[in-house]
Parts: C-alpha cells; sequence; structure tokens
C-alpha cells in the first residue's frame, strides 16, 4: 500500500467522531445540534468541540436561531466541507482498492 | 492502518449517512395492517351499504385516519424496541414530504361531505385521492427505500387510467355500494401486496 495515501488523509476529518459528523451531514441539508448528539450519542462539551473544530476549518457552518421560543443550533456542511469530503471518502476508496491489487504472498 | 480499516470506514460512513437520510422503520407491517383495514372496510362498508357520496367520503376519510392513527402505533412500538427516537429527522422528512398531498385529499374528501355532491361526481374523489395518495408516496420515497415510490407510482397511474376511463367511456357500472369493494380491493389490495412482496424479500436483504 503506497503510505502516501494514507498521509494525503485530511487529518480534521479523520477523527472518528468528527468524521461521523460529517457523514450524517454529507446525508442531510442540515442537522440540529440536538439531532447531531442524539443520533451520535455525544455529550454536549465533546460535540461542541468537533463542530468548532470543523467550523474552524470551513466545513461545517452553524446557524443559531429560534424556534417556539428556544434557542436553536443547526449545523451544515459548507461547499468546502462538501468537498473535503468527497475527497477524503474517494482517498479511502484508492486505498482500498490498492490494497485489493496487491499479490498475495 | 490497512484495507479493512479502510473498508470499514467507508461501511461506517455509508451507515451514518443511511441512519441520517432514510427513514429505516420496518415497512412490512405497516403495508400489512392497512392492506387488511383497507379490505375490511371495503366489505364492510359494501355490506353496511354506507350512502354516498358524503356518506362515501366520511366512511373512507375515516378509515384513513384509523389505518394512520394504528400505523403511527406500530411505528412508535418499533422505534421503542430499537430504543431510538420516535420523531427522528428522517420521520419528520417523511412527514414533512406526505403532508401537502395527503392533505390536499382530506380537503377535497372535507368538500365532499359538506357539499351537495351527485354520485355521479364521486369519481372527482376517487382519481384525486388515488393521485394525492401516489403522489404523497412518490414524495416519501425519496426518504425511504424498498420500492415505496413504485407504489406511488402504481397508485399515480391507477388514479389516471379511472380517470381516463371515466370521460372516455362515461361513469362505470358500480355508482352505488359496491364503490366500497372498489376502494378496499384498489387501496387495500395494493398495500397488501406490497406489504407481502416486503415480507417475502426483507429477509433476503438482511441476510445478503
Amino acid at each position: 500500500m503506497n503510505p502516501e495515501l494514507m498521509l494525503q488523509l485530511d487529518r480534521v476529518i479523520h477523527e472518528k467522531g468528527r468524521l461521523a459528523i460529517m457523514s450524517l451531514l454529507a446525508a442531510s441539508p442540515e442537522l440540529s445540534f440536538t439531532e447531531l448528539r442524539d443520533t451520535l450519542n455525544m455529550t454536549d462539551g465533546n460535540l461542541t468541540t468537533h463542530i468548532r473544530t470543523l467550523q474552524e476549518a470551513g466545513y461545517v457552518s452553524v446557524t443559531k436561531s429560534y424556534f417556539n421560543k428556544r434557542p436553536l443550533t443547526t449545523c451544515a456542511l459548507t461547499p468546502a466541507g462538501r468537498k473535503a469530503f468527497a475527497e477524503y471518502v474517494s482517498m479511502l476508496e484508492k486505498i482500498v482498492q490498492q490494497t485489493r491489487k496487491l499479490p498475495v504472498k | 492502518m490497512n484495507t479493512e480499516w479502510a473498508a470499514e470506514q467507508i461501511q461506517t460512513i455509508r451507515t451514518l449517512m443511511e441512519r441520517s437520510a432514510l427513514y429505516r422503520r420496518a415497512l412490512a407491517p405497516v403495508a400489512t395492517l392497512a392492506g387488511f383495514l383497507g379490505l375490511a372496510a371495503g366489505a364492510g362498508g359494501w355490506a353496511l351499504e354506507i350512502g354516498q357520496p358524503a356518506g362515501f367520503a366520511g366512511y373512507w376519510m375515516g378509515v384513513g385516519a384509523v389505518t394512520l392513527a394504528l400505523a403511527l402505533l406500530l411505528v412508535r412500538r418499533q422505534a421503542f424496541r430499537a430504543a431510538e427516537p420516535f420523531w427522528s429527522p428522517p420521520t419528520r422528512r417523511v412527514a414533512q414530504a406526505v403532508a401537502l398531498p395527503l392533505a390536499a385529499g382530506m380537503a377535497l374528501g372535507l368538500l365532499f361531505i359538506i357539499a351537495d355532491f351527485k354520485a355521479s361526481q364521486l369519481g372527482i374523489l376517487i382519481i384525486s385521492w388515488l393521485l394525492f395518495y401516489g403522489f404523497a408516496l412518490n414524495a416519501a420515497g425519496f426518504f425511504m427505500r424498498r420500492g415505496i415510490r413504485l407504489l406511488g407510482w402504481i397508485f399515480t397511474l391507477a388514479g389516471l387510467a379511472i380517470g381516463y376511463y371515466w370521460v372516455l367511456h362515461g361513469p362505470p357500472n358500480i355508482l352505488d355500494h359496491r364503490l366500497h369493494l372498489f376502494m378496499g380491493a384498489g387501496f387495500g389490495g395494493l398495500h397488501l401486496a406490497y406489504g407481502i412482496y416486503l415480507y417475502l424479500t426483507e429477509s433476503k436483504e438482511i441476510s445478503a
């Protein structure tokens, strides 16, 4: 397997929790903070930290609004986040394909 | 880190994306329940000789409401057993998708209850219900798997076929309480067939 491919994997997305967040957001136009937290069984603090990291990388946008007079925080992938996620998945697929091509000893 | 790891990552991503995007409750029991209720309601309406058009519209709207309520209870039970929230994002998306066509069908049904329509005009209601229901299933199918969009197309095409027949050949000769049998066979029969199809194919998909 080409180790360069491994090094090309986006470190921001690569972390398990952030990858899960990106995966959920990639399949939805947007998800609320609560929906993400409940689906992934994360603590508020953990999710906040991961979202902040993704936000700082420009991959996730966070919108704060009010719904039924209650604060509502929604997250969505930015175009850059969507691109980075697609590239990450494509890189994983390349790793799988390359290793399958290796001759069995 | 090896191939297995990368393949597992891809599988995890796929699972998470499906969890987020798709409505995953088992449809087979819901479709079968709707099928049996539809068939029973068709036979009941016919046997009781429920009058029309207001009686017809009211009776079938009641059947629809009872079926919907029982289907929601089934879904809620499934969610409870799977330790998942009932009102999940996918559920909400499905509900939003079907809301408009179902509300339109209900509003038209109400019109037939409150206004003085002739029996020969019942075709408008039946055709519209088939079309609206087909639209609802098709819209829901964007967030669900397993042929729900195809069922939507079948309902819509059935509505169009009946509409064309009605216009080109005049009203059919069943504009009495036999219309209940038609409704039961149409709505109940199609749901039951779909439910049986799901039961027959579900185990294969799970084991695949």
